[in-house]
């Protein structure tokens, strides 16, 4: 009987220490399962369309059956066999979606020997995709927002030249084009631009009795104390995703600093100048007027109504600095149908004694680039994109906020938009953001280190050595 | 369980019965009497397969992120810019990723000394006949098959300002609790070992449990009949017969936390200024959205081998009477 | 313990444990307690999701902590009739059933051979084998993907499905192994005298003996596979293939403004492992118990 029950036992223990390493290690193996997830933020430089409202469906124009039209070379006319364009853009809801394979279509339809496979990707998948796609077969056409990222995805080798293939129409898309462009040579184009600024609730300055939007830094100190002395949270920022809080220091660089500092040390990527820790110094102003909502660090940019965009949407801050986005992001952040009536745009405000290029601004634009399988093919496909037309049936569909070109203005509609529209028209010159303008890597930095400042952490003369620092390694 | 066996199956030697354990290896002695060709026709047929699936697809990626940690390298351009050992040199001198393993390793204590005590706490006190065990055991395990993503969604809109958290906490008449969860940089990271433990911990009490099923009524009973308290029997037979158990779970459990990436990277980002930042966020903000592919896999070098060498640490010293030292053997 | 064992002689204990002193009533009046305690911990985050997709978003922006009222069914319906839902659907479920498959059926054959055979380096593989457990999949996911575009594997189930298995071999061939090894000698003994092949010993006596590890290997392989992110985000472009995780992603910064309906979608992906779940625990739990019972 002892003897009997003492195996039993031995056994038993050398199964349970068995079973206890398989379930134990069990435990461990799906908190290795590491795993991201989409992040709606990225560099702040796209606009989500929305399907507020669907205005009649104009036709773009047919495109002209030229081909390449107008172009003086012969490599850029559209090839007579049969070319598939794979197409990647970020609009992969309506009613960008529909829209762009509309335009699609229409010029398959014009140009029977072009067909397309468009591919609609999630805008913060795509930044993923394309450069893992650019080490093999990049797909044709691709979204493209121009800049250090260009410089650096040009280094593959993939990415078509087209400054011949779109000389003679590239004017029509403004100066702002050259962002699309590395030393002198056309890699892409954009088809929408974008500029940033502060939007603002007029029925909150109103009832805080602020007559008129600031003008100067020194007014927006005062405005924020007037409004937090009425309980009114004066500004909201998405601090969670880094880019908004860089939106700030950005633009009190572009205060302080000569339009030549700044282009020369974003080349350079360095930004030993001054002024750069001057725009710190600014910073370090607004920061101390404790302007943002309880647990900004935390906060997202988009994703719902605890989000900065929502908290504006809600009328539950008075103002936040961003693109013309914004506008497209906040009706889903809101119950109020009316909101749009509330809100209203000024630029940034003028820092006093500031060595800045006045009417500076800060913006990008979303474009394509074209991979070197089919550049003609792709480089037609992009002039029709961006005609006139086609813009105009894109901002009408609600696709693109600000056209590129210039001939499609006349479609917007909104009147807080034709202001920021003006406004950008009126600018001296628009600068890219800096994290897009930068090598991506260097950009980063940047961004880290004002949001560290955001948080109490480091000093002016941190975040003008960031870039620097982050370009050497 | 232990010595006698590691004996018999030292580095392939046979040594016939010299143990005369119920273990399988002992078979093996006389299997070398068959024509050792049919042998490695049966061993090529069961483990090729698996040798290859494992060597394509987990040792060659390995080893190709091993070789791109030596070059500075944005993943486009050439890979011809060699630069050694800079990239670990530059990990090392970046204090974004020093305190990331900080972070990892308070992660890592917080699981030791609240998160086990707890479970086991739990599991001895729900180690009982009670109605719903069942629903209970179930109830524990589910946020364990939740992905990631679905959990940091979730938890991310509870615990936004004025959200589902500080309400109840408001309502509770605990208002003044309320923290900026994820906004605050002294709070954010005890704030997602909450939610870790939200997600893991049910999973470790249910294997508590199994392995307390393990242990024989008998002993408990006898330790009772002798006059020990409750306490006394749980102290000196219960936890030491759930050694084992205990000990591959902390085993795990650091690993898990020295890994820890997808809570942080969702629902902060590593942020705010870095006060969550990980060794795995750190790695995937560098390594793909940054573009440094070079720096990034040199820290995920770094990852592997803090893993590795805890691993072949903690298996030599700790349970080396549990598991059949597999790591403690290739060490050495 | 034997010695414990030796000196006092088992009586028939449940009863004795019945009974119990006041201690364990007051032990089991903490334990339900405590039960009570950690299932509300832990569902009413499950539920505040669930029934958020029951609200409109205004309700759940005006009172974070409300209920639904009214209810609202056209979130949960709205989803539903789409066809991408079920594509995900489909898609994560022959994923995980093909990597599942191949994990167990490669990971027993080798802990098979690991755990029964005798051959030089015996141990060093099995050692190489846990290595995958110390690299997480993300680390390596850049040269990954490239190997699967020289293999042709992208856009592919079996090129999301393959590296799956093979990562989740490490825990498979580290669970089965022990329990392989723990098998007594004697069984195979009898069964070489009735006259089989250790291959035929393998098929017919091992593995439904290992059932119960089996088990476990299989549900954390298929978990595992069912909520894995960055592998199919970097192998499928196209939507069609797209699993579920990768849906909720889309979803999430396709609605991210519309909260109601984030939480309807991802209460409707994590059904599926919940149910799932429900149906195996009895295994999973009970396999592990009774594996440890014996």
């Amino acid at each position: 009987m002892t003897s009997r029950t003492k195996r039993t036992t031995a056994l038993r223990s050398t199964r349970s220490r068995q079973l206890a390493a398989i379930s134990v290690v069990a435990i461990a193996a799906l908190g290795l399962t590491a795993c991201s997830s989409g992040k709606k933020s990225g560099a702040g430089n796209t606009s989500s369309p929305t399907s507020n409202t669907s205005s009649s469906a104009s036709q773009p124009a047919a495109p002209s059956s030229g081909g390449g039209g107008g172009s003086a070379n012969a490599a850029c006319d559209i090839p007579s066999s049969p070319v598939t364009l794979e197409w990647w853009h970020n609009a992969n809801n309506d009613p960008g979606k529909s829209a762009f394979q509309k335009v699609a279509d229409d010029f398959h339809a014009a140009h029977s020997s072009v067909s397309f496979k468009v591919q609609p990707i999630q805008n913060e998948d795509i930044k993923t995709k394309i450069p893992i796609a650019l080490q093999g077969t990049p797909p044709d056409v691709f979204q493209q927002w121009g800049g250090g990222a260009l410089a650096t995805q040009i280094q593959s080798g993939k990415i078509a030249d087209i400054t011949d293939c779109s000389s003679s129409w590239i004017g029509d898309l403004g100066k702002s084009a050259s962002g699309w462009a590395v030393d002198g040579k056309q890699y892409g184009i954009p088809y929408d631009y974008h500029v940033v600024g502060f939007w603002y609730r007029t029925d909150l300055f109103q009832q805080a009795g602020i007559a008129n939007p600031p003008a100067t830094f020194d007014e927006l100190l005062t405005d924020i104390q007037t409004l937090k002395s009425k309980n009114i949270v004066p500004i909201s920022v998405g601090g969670k995703d880094k880019w908004p809080d860089a939106f700030y220091w950005e633009n009190f660089v572009l205060q302080e600093c000569p339009k030549d500092t700044v282009t020369k040390a974003l080349d350079a990527k360095k930004m030993d100048d001054p002024c750069f820790i001057k725009a710190g110094e600014d910073l370090k102003k607004l920061l101390d007027a404790k302007p943002f909502q309880p647990g900004f660090l935390g906060t997202p940019a988009q994703q719902g109504a605890g989000s900065s965009a929502g908290l504006l949407a809600n009328g539950k801050a008075a103002m936040e600095l961003q693109g013309d986005w914004e506008m497209a992001v906040m009706p889903s952040l809101t119950q109020d149908k009316d909101f749009a009536s509330k809100v209203g745009w000024f630029p940034f405000p003028k820092v006093d004694g500031g060595q800045g290029e006045p009417g500076a601004a800060l913006g990008g634009g979303d474009g394509f680039s074209c991979s070197t399988k089919a550049p003609a093919a792709c480089a037609a496909f992009l002039q029709y994109l961006t005609s006139a037309d086609v813009e105009s049936y894109l901002v009408k569909q609600n696709a693109i906020t600000i056209p590129s070109n210039a001939g499609a203005v006349a479609a917007i509609t909104d009147p807080t938009l034709k202001k920021v529209q003006t406004y950008l028209q009126g600018v001296t010159y628009n600068q890219l953001y800096f994290d897009q303008a930068l090598p991506t890597n260097v950009g980063n930095a940047v961004n880290d280190a004002v949001s560290n400042f955001f948080a109490g952490q480091g000093t002016p003369a941190d975040i003008a050595a960031a870039a620097g620092k982050a370009a050497s390694q | 369980m232990s010595s006698g066996s590691r004996t018999t199956v030292r580095s392939g030697e046979v040594l016939p019965d010299l143990v005369p354990s119920s273990r399988g290896a002992r078979r093996l002695g006389r299997s070398k009497g068959r024509p050792s060709w049919r042998q490695r026709f049966e061993l090529s047929l069961l483990l090729g397969p698996a040798v290859i699936l494992f060597v394509g697809f987990v040792i060659l990626p390995i080893a190709v992120a091993v070789y791109y940690s030596f070059y500075k390298w944005n993943g486009f351009g050439p890979l011809n810019d060699v630069i050694g050992l800079e990239n670990y040199r530059r990990a090392f001198k970046d204090s974004v990723f020093v305190h990331g393993i900080y972070h990892n390793l308070i992660i890592a204590g917080l699981s030791l000394f609240i998160q086990l005590p707890l479970s086991i706490a739990i599991a001895l006190l729900i180690n009982r006949k009670m109605r719903g065990r069942g629903f209970l055991r179930l109830v524990v395990f589910a946020p364990y098959v939740l992905s990631a993503a679905v959990t940091a969604v979730t938890w991310m809109l509870m615990l936004q300002p004025d959200g589902f958290i500080d309400q109840l906490f408001k309502n509770a008449g605990a208002g003044s609790w309320r923290q900026l969860w994820l906004g605050d940089t002294h709070i954010v990271l005890y704030t997602i070992f909450v939610v870790a433990t939200w997600q893991y911990m049910g999973f470790g009490i249910v294997l508590l449990l199994a392995g307390l099923q393990g242990i024989p009524h008998e002993l408990r009973e006898a330790a009772a009949l002798d006059g020990a308290t409750p306490w006394q029997t749980t102290r000196m037979v219960t936890l030491p017969l759930l050694g084992p158990t205990i000990r591959i779970w902390i085993f795990l459990s650091m690993i898990g936390s020295l890994q820890l990436f997808d809570l942080p990277w969702i629902m902060t980002g590593g942020g705010p200024a870095g006060a969550s930042t990980t060794m795995a966020t750190y790695l995937i903000d560098k390594g793909f959205r940054s573009y440094e592919f070079g720096y990034g896999s040199a820290v995920a070098v770094i990852l592997f081998l803090i893993c590795f060498i805890f691993a072949v640490l903690y298996q030599r010293f700790a349970l080396r009477r549990d598991t059949e030292g597999s790591l403690t053997r290739m060490a050495g | 313990m034997a010695a414990i064992q030796a000196t006092q002689p088992p009586a028939p204990s449940r009863r004795i444990s019945k009974l119990g002193g006041p201690q364990s009533a007051w032990g089991t009046a903490a334990a339900y307690i405590v039960g009570a305690i950690i299932i509300v911990v832990t569902i009413v985050p499950l539920l505040y999701v669930i029934l958020g997709g029951f609200r409109t978003t205004a309700q759940i922006n005006e009172h974070p902590a409300g209920l639904p009222s009214p209810w609202v069914w056209d979130n949960y319906k709205s989803i539903l009739t789409t066809r991408t839902f079920w594509h995900f659907l489909l898609n994560s479920t022959l994923i995980a059933i093909i990597a599942t498959g191949l994990t167990v059926i490669l990971g027993a054959m080798a802990a098979f051979a690991l755990s029964r055979y005798v051959f030089r380096g015996r141990d060093g593989l099995y050692a190489f084998f846990t290595i995958g457990l110390m690299f997480p999949l993300t680390v390596a996911a850049l040269p990954l993907y490239l190997q699967l575009r020289r293999l042709g594997l992208l856009e592919n189930l079996w090129g999301v499905a393959i590296p799956e298995a093979a990562f989740s071999l490490s825990i498979t061939v580290v669970i089965l192994r022990p329990f392989m090894r723990a098998i007594p000698a004697e069984l195979e003994d009898a069964a070489v005298v009735d006259g089989s092949s250790r291959l035929g010993f393998f098929w017919r006596v091992l593995l439904p003996l290992s059932a119960p590890a089996l088990t476990t290997v299989a549900v954390l392989a298929f978990v595992t596979s069912w909520n894995f992110y960055i592998l199919p985000l970097l192998v499928f472009n196209d939507q069609i293939h797209f699993t579920l995780p990768l849906g909720v992603a889309t979803f999430q910064s396709q609605y991210s403004q519309d909260t109601a309906k984030v939480f309807a979608f991802t209460s409707l992906s994590m059904l599926p492992t919940l149910f799932f779940f429900v149906i195996a625990q009895r295994r999973i739990v009970g396999g592990l118990t009774g594996a440890v019972k014996g």
